[in-house]
């Protein structure tokens, strides 16, 4: 199987699939920044250090913002946690399986699980303290629309975004602060309910009322 | 979990993280095994990721890439370029490279510090999946041992039952028609003796319920000296079976009584009788 550029593979079924796989030998092979995030993951899993360097470019202020966002002042520690992340990646490829989602799902799940264990080692006093747990919600360094060496999928990213965010914008206040609390807080029902003064079932109302008008907002989404 | 399946609204909890810890863990082991609630968790974490997409972006540090390639093994560090555009000023040199090597040392440090963390996380999770397969494992061998004890009490029911159908069909057996007494009008009882077993078997029905403070006894009398052959509960249909070896025979006995005393039995006969019978018919030969 010759590598044609930026083939339309679905993702890594194994990692030995990705090991049979050979260098570029087409003429002129596309850009791989032109490459889909599963096309670059199969390629890293191939050690290809070019497609690493442009997944990394593609997601690094994504990660590190979500980091950031749950672990507060503390930018240190956002920075190694997401430096953490990305050698990960590289080191060990394989535990993305594309057949099971998509590939920012993926890295999403794992940067939250990542950022929730540092959360948790550290405890509810830290939390409060380092105004960890759900994070500023207006822009703070926005990254320039205009800035990027990967333009259709920052584009592509860009509108994401502004999907995800018109959906949560319909959200009523206290769904989207239930959802905030539970994805960025790495609280527990029974925690947010604590924090909010709420009874246990109208935080699980919410996170589940949230969390289907989410999924309904998102279903159209590219 | 509902039945063996998870349902969409744990599903939702789970991809977006807020369910307790030991709940979680339970479902990331199911899910491993089950493919329709593995494709369902999928689904909500697509739509718990999409959550991460609102945060607005921040530039990450400039020195993160450099980093994250000398980690991974694809730059060599950039703290020895750095050294070569250092002047020749022995002091700045010196200067510079006490500096350097603290700065080397504290990123060593740091990255000790992140490697035992990563170790620890590791750990940490192997740990977790340790413990909720010995969780499981503990809860298989409970209902495994639980059925084991199941199936003694139903083979003892079975040699108990055999015994009994084997009193009844010998025909050296003697029967005797037991009488409820008023209290009980509608309860009906046998007494078999089996000579050959040297056992003999009570069987009643229609009994009524007693509370956990009293159990029913049996017990066999001569010349007005009872005996107890012990005691005996029926079952939540009224149903009773007991049964009591005796060596010595039962033709030395003219009268047996079921009466009810305070739970454990009584040593001797002091509680209302339920049930009399006429041992005379056991005189024929067939006793001690």
């Amino acid at each position: 199987m010759a590598w044609q550029g930026n083939p339309d593979v679905p993702g890594i079924r194994s990692i030995h699939q990705a090991g049979e796989l050979s260098r570029p030998l087409a003429a002129a092979p596309a850009p791989q920044t032109e490459w889909t995030d599963e096309t670059l993951m199969l390629a890293i899993a191939a050690r290809d250090e070019v497609a690493f360097s442009v997944l990394y470019d593609r997601y690094v202020d994504l990660v590190y913002s979500t980091v950031a966002r749950m672990l507060g002042r503390d930018s240190a520690l956002a920075e190694d946690v997401a430096q953490e992340i990305f050698v990960r990646l590289w080191q060990r490829p394989e535990t993305f399986v594309a057949e099971r989602g998509r590939f920012l799902s993926w890295l999403m799940s794992v940067t939250r699980n990542r950022a929730v264990d540092e959360l948790r080692s550290r405890g509810r006093r830290w939390r409060r303290e380092t105004g960890s747990g759900s994070g500023p919600d207006e822009p703070i360094n926005q990254v320039p629309a205009d800035d990027a060496d990967d333009p259709l999928a920052t584009a592509q990213l860009r509108e994401e975004q502004r999907l995800v965010r018109a959906a949560l914008r319909d959200l009523p206040a206290d769904q989207r602060r239930a959802l905030n609390l539970a994805y960025f807080g790495g609280l527990t029902q029974l925690e947010i309910a604590a924090e909010l003064h709420e009874p246990l079932g109208t935080v699980k109302t919410r996170i589940r009322l949230g969390m289907l008008k989410l999924r309904r907002a998102l279903a159209d989404r590219v | 979990m509902a039945g063996e399946h998870l349902s969409p609204e744990q599903a939702d909890e789970y991809a977006i993280g807020s369910l307790e810890p030991g709940l979680a863990r339970i479902i990331a082991l199911h899910i491993v095994e089950c493919p329709p609630c593995r494709s369902l968790v999928h689904d909500a974490e697509d739509v718990a990721a999409a959550l991460a997409l609102s945060t607005p972006l921040r530039r990450s540090p400039p020195g993160l890439k450099q980093r994250v390639m000398v980690k991974a093994g694809l730059q060599r560090p950039g703290i020895f370029r750095r050294l070569a555009f250092v002047g020749p000023a022995a002091a700045g040199i010196a200067a510079v490279t006490v500096a350097i090597m603290a700065l080397t040392g504290m990123v060593s440090l740091r990255g000790q510090v992140n490697d035992l963390r990563r170790q620890n996380s590791d750990l940490q999770a192997q740990v977790s999946t340790a413990l909720a397969e010995r969780t499981e494992i503990a809860g298989i061998s409970q209902r495994l041992s639980a059925a084991e004890a199941t199936t003694r009490q139903l083979g003892q029911q079975g040699i108990a039952d055999r015994e009994l159908l084997l009193a009844m069909l010998s025909p050296k057996s003697v029967v005797a028609e037991v009488y409820a007494t008023s209290s009980q009008q509608n309860a009906v009882g046998r007494l078999i003796w089996s000579p050959q077993q040297k056992t003999v078997f009570f069987v009643a029905d229609n009994l009524g319920p007693i509370p956990g403070t009293q159990t029913y006894q049996l017990w066999v009398s001569e010349n007005g000296q009872y005996s107890s052959l012990g005691t005996f509960r029926p079952d939540a249909s009224g149903f009773a079976r007991y049964s009591a070896t005796v060596p010595e025979g039962m033709s030395g006995y003219d009268t047996a009584v079921v009466t009810l005393e305070p739970a454990g039995g009584a040593s001797q006969r002091s509680g209302p009788s339920i049930f009399a019978a006429d041992l005379s018919s056991f005189h024929s030969g067939l006793g001690r």
